[in-house]
C-alpha cells in the first residue's frame, strides 16, 4: 500500500544560525509540487525541529545544511526525537556535507543525504520508497 | 551529444532576454554617445566612473575572508596582504554579523565556523593587528542592524591605534535586502526600525567618518538567490531609493552630503556579457536616479564604486577544478565590466571555506587577469560593441520595468514587510531549479559532461572547533573586568535614543568603549522594537 503523497507530511528546517535558504525552498517547493504536505520552518534551533516535527506529526524530517557546525547540528535534532520516542520520523539531509561524514551520518540515524547538484525528483522518491517500505513494515 | 547549432532553442541571456544571432549597427542607431554611454570618468559613466580606470588604479583585489578566532583571521589576513591582496574585507560567522555573542546558548555550533566570531571591541584590536588599515581600507561586512556595534567596535578600534576616523577608509555593511530576505539572519528587528538605524549609521558616519562608506548596498546574496540579473539591478536601485528617501525625510543632509558616502557590491554570475553589461547598467542607472529624481550635483553622490564578488552558486561540488575555469571568467567580466574591486572565489566554494592553496590561486586569477592579459590597458575596451550596447539598453529597460513591480508592492519596506519580496524570490528559485532539471540551463558536470562521483582531491578547511570556548572564556573575563555601571549607563542611554528618535550611534560608540558586547547593544533595540521574523512559509 502506497502512502498517497498529499498524505505525506514534511517538516523543512535550517538548524542552527546559517541564513541561506535556498536549497530549502528549492526542495519545499519541489515536494509541495509533487503534492507532499510540507511545511517550511526556517532557521531553527535542534530541540525546536525536533518538537516541531512530533507536533505536527510529520513523516519526514528534512535539514538543511549550509553551516559547517553540522555535526553538532543533526546530532541534537536525532538525539531529541530518540528522547522524545519519535525515531520512526525519517531524517534527510541536504547541503554541503564533507564526504568523510556520510557514513557517521548515517550510522547516526540520518536517512540519506543529498549533496548539492542533485535534483529534486530523486529526493522525492527516496522519500516515496521509504514510506511505503515503512508501511509495510 | 547534440550541439548547440542542432537544437532548435531560443536563444536567451541567463535573465532571459533574447538575443539575436548577430548585432549590427542597426541594433544602436538610436543610442546617442553622449547622453546615453559618454567617455569614462563623465556622466552617465556607462563606461567607468573613472577617466583612466585601471591605468590610475587597478581595481582592489580583496578576498571575503575570516574564520574561528580573531587570532587566526589576523593571521589568515597578514598572510593574504603578503600574497599580493590589496584591500581587506572581513567575514564574520552569522553569530556575529546577527549581533549575537558567542556564549549566546543558540550560536554554539555556529561560533567561527563561517567567519571568524567577534564579541567586542578587544576581538577588533586582536583581527586587525599589525595591519595597515589607514592606507588600505576594509570592508566589514555584517548584517543591519549589526553593523552599528560591527563599525563602532571597528572606529574604537582605530581611534585607540590612534588614527584619525575624519581620515579612515572602508565600507560597512547595512545590506536590508541582504539581512531580511536573502540571507536572512537572526534577530532582526521590524523592517522601518531597521532602516531608521542604518540611516542614523549613514548620517553619523558622514560627520565623523567622511572617508568612510557606511552604506554598502549588496546584492550579492540577493543575486546567488536565483534571481536574474535585471532584478537585481532593480532591487539594488530599490534600495538606493529607500535609504535616500529616508535622509531626506529627515531634512538633515542634502542628497549631495550624503549619497557620496555609499557603495555598491554586485555579483558576478556566469552569463559573460550579460554581467558586462550589468555593471554598465547599472553606472548609467545611478548616474539617472541621483540627477534626475535626487537633483544630485556632487558626481561623488552618483559614481557608482563598486565591489564584485564572484557568484558562488555557479560554482559546483561535482568535479570542482572546473570552478577555476569559471571563476576566471567571471574575473574577467568583472574587469571588462569595471569593477573598482573584485574578490574571486575559491575553486572548493561547494565544499569548504578557503584552504591557503585555494586562496592563492583565487589571488593569482585576479593577479594574472591584472598583469598579463593587458585587459587593464585600456579603459572600457567594449564599449561599442552591437551586442554589448544593446544588452546594457534591455538589462536597464527590464531593470526599471521590475523596480516599477517593487515601488506597487510598497517599496523596499512594503515589499519585506509583506512578504512580496521573499515570494519573488522563491519564483527565482524554483525557476532557476527547473532550467538546470530541464537541462534548458546547462551546467557542466551537472547535466552534462556528468562523471561519476569521486573523492574529493583537495584538502578540506576545518575551522577551529574551539573557537566557541574560547570566545566563551574571554567573554566570562570581559564581562568580570569592565566597569559594569559604565555599560550599564551606556545601553540605557541607547534605549532612550532608540525610543526619542535621537540617532542611536553615538549611544552605540560610548558602549563598545566600555566593552559592551555585540549581544547586549542587540537586545536593546530588540527590547524596544520586538522581534521580525522573515514571512516565508
Amino acid at each position: 500500500m502506497e502512502k498517497q503523497d498529499n498524505h505525506i507530511r514534511v517538516l523543512i528546517a535550517v538548524p542552527g544560525f546559517d541564513g541561506h535558504w535556498r536549497g530549502a525552498m528549492t526542495v519545499t517547493a519541489a515536494l509541495r509540487d509533487a503534492g507532499m504536505e510540507v511545511i517550511y520552518v526556517g532557521n531553527q534551533t535542534p530541540e525546536a525541529i525536533a518538537e516541531m516535527a512530533v507536533q505536527e506529526d510529520v513523516d519526514v524530517i528534512g535539514l538543511s545544511i549550509f553551516s559547517a557546525g553540522y555535526m553538532r547540528l543533526i546530532s541534537r535534532v536525532l538525539a531529541d526525537l530518540k528522547a522524545k520516542r519519535a525515531e520512526h520520523i525519517i531524517v534527510i539531509v541536504g547541503g554541503i556535507i564533507l564526504p568523510e561524514h556520510i557514513n557517521q551520518l548515517k550510522e547516526m540515524g540520518v536517512a540519506e543525504i543529498f549533496l548539492p547538484g542533485g535534483r529534486t525528483e530523486t529526493i522525492i522518491n527516496f522519500i516515496r520508497e521509504n514510506l511505503e517500505q515503512k508501511m509495510v513494515l | 551529444m547534440s550541439s548547440v547549432n542542432e537544437e532548435k532553442e531560443e536563444f536567451r541571456t541567463n535573465s532571459g532576454i533574447p538575443v539575436k544571432e548577430c548585432y549590427g549597427p542597426q541594433d544602436i542607431n538610436q543610442l546617442d554617445y553622449d547622453r546615453d554611454i559618454g567617455p569614462p570618468g563623465q556622466s552617465p559613466y556607462t563606461r567607468g566612473i573613472y577617466a583612466t580606470m585601471y591605468r590610475g588604479r587597478p581595481w582592489s583585489i580583496r578576498q571575503f575572508s575570516g574564520h574561528s578566532t580573531p587570532e587566526e583571521t589576523n593571521q589568515w589576513f597578514r598572510q593574504e596582504y603578503e600574497m599580493g591582496q590589496t584591500g581587506f574585507s572581513v567575514a564574520f560567522d552569522v553569530p556575529t554579523e546577527s549581533g549575537i555573542d558567542s556564549d549566546d546558548p543558540r550560536a554554539e555550533a555556529d561560533v567561527g565556523v563561517g567567519g571568524v566570531a567577534a564579541d567586542t571591541i578587544e576581538d577588533f584590536e586582536i583581527i586587525f593587528d599589525g595591519l595597515p588599515i589607514d592606507e588600505v581600507g576594509t570592508s566589514i561586512v555584517a548584517g543591519c542592524p549589526a553593523t552599528c556595534q560591527v563599525t563602532a567596535m571597528y572606529f574604537a578600534m582605530a581611534e585607540k591605534r590612534g588614527l584619525d576616523l575624519k581620515r579612515l577608509p572602508g565600507t560597512g555593511g547595512t545590506d536590508l535586502i541582504t539581512g531580511m530576505c536573502a540571507e536572512p539572519l537572526m534577530d532582526l528587528i521590524p523592517p522601518h526600525h531597521m532602516l531608521r538605524i542604518c540611516v542614523d549609521l549613514i548620517e553619523w558616519c558622514c560627520k565623523v567618518a567622511p572617508r568612510w562608506h557606511p552604506v554598502n548596498i549588496d546584492m550579492y546574496n540577493i543575486r546567488e538567490s536565483g534571481v536574474t540579473a535585471y532584478q537585481e539591478l532593480a532591487y539594488m536601485f530599490a534600495e538606493i531609493g529607500a535609504y535616500v528617501d529616508e535622509e531626506l525625510k529627515r531634512n538633515r543632509l542634502s542628497i549631495d552630503e550624503f549619497a557620496p558616502s555609499f557603495a555598491y557590491n554586485m555579483s558576478m554570475d556566469i552569463d559573460f556579457f550579460e554581467e558586462i553589461a550589468k555593471l554598465r547598467a547599472a553606472r548609467r542607472m545611478l548616474s539617472k536616479m541621483m540627477t534626475r529624481k535626487y537633483g544630485a550635483k556632487n558626481p561623488r553622490s552618483y559614481q557608482l564604486r563598486v565591489h564584485v564578488q564572484t557568484g558562488g552558486s555557479t560554482h559546483t561540488r561535482q568535479q570542482p577544478l572546473n570552478n577555476v575555469v569559471r571563476i576566471a571568467y567571471e574575473v574577467l567580466a568583472a574587469a571588462l565590466g569595471g569593477t573598482q574591486s573584485l574578490h574571486a572565489n575559491a575553486y572548493d566554494e561547494a565544499i569548504c571555506l578557503p584552504t591557503e592553496e585555494s586562496l592563492k590561486l583565487a589571488l593569482r586569477t585576479q593577479q594574472i587577469a591584472q598583469m598579463e592579459t593587458k585587459i587593464a590597458n585600456v579603459v572600457d575596451p567594449l564599449a561599442g560593441s552591437y551586442y554589448l550596447e544593446s544588452l546594457t539598453d534591455a538589462l536597464e529597460k527590464e531593470a526599471w520595468d521590475y523596480m516599477s513591480k517593487i515601488e506597487q508592492a510598497g517599496g523596499l519596506v512594503g515589499a519585506l514587510d509583506s512578504g512580496w519580496m521573499h515570494r519573488e524570490f522563491i519564483k527565482a528559485m524554483v525557476e532557476r531549479q527547473k532550467e538546470i532539471e530541464s537541462g534548458k540551463r546547462k551546467i557542466v558536470g551537472v547535466n552534462c559532461f556528468v562523471e561519476p562521483d569521486e573523492p574529493y582531491p583537495g584538502k578540506v578547511f576545518h575551522a577551529n572547533p574551539e573557537t566557541v570556548n574560547i570566545q566563551e572564556a574571554k567573554l566570562k573575563r570581559i564581562r568580570a573586568m569592565r566597569d559594569n555601571g559604565k555599560v550599564q549607563k551606556a545601553l540605557d542611554q541607547l534605549r532612550r535614543d532608540l525610543e526619542s528618535g535621537a540617532n542611536v550611534m553615538p549611544s552605540v560608540m560610548e558602549a563598545v568603549k566600555t566593552y559592551t558586547t555585540m549581544g547586549e547593544i542587540s537586545k536593546v533595540w530588540c527590547d524596544v522594537f520586538g522581534i521580525w521574523v522573515p514571512p516565508i512559509h
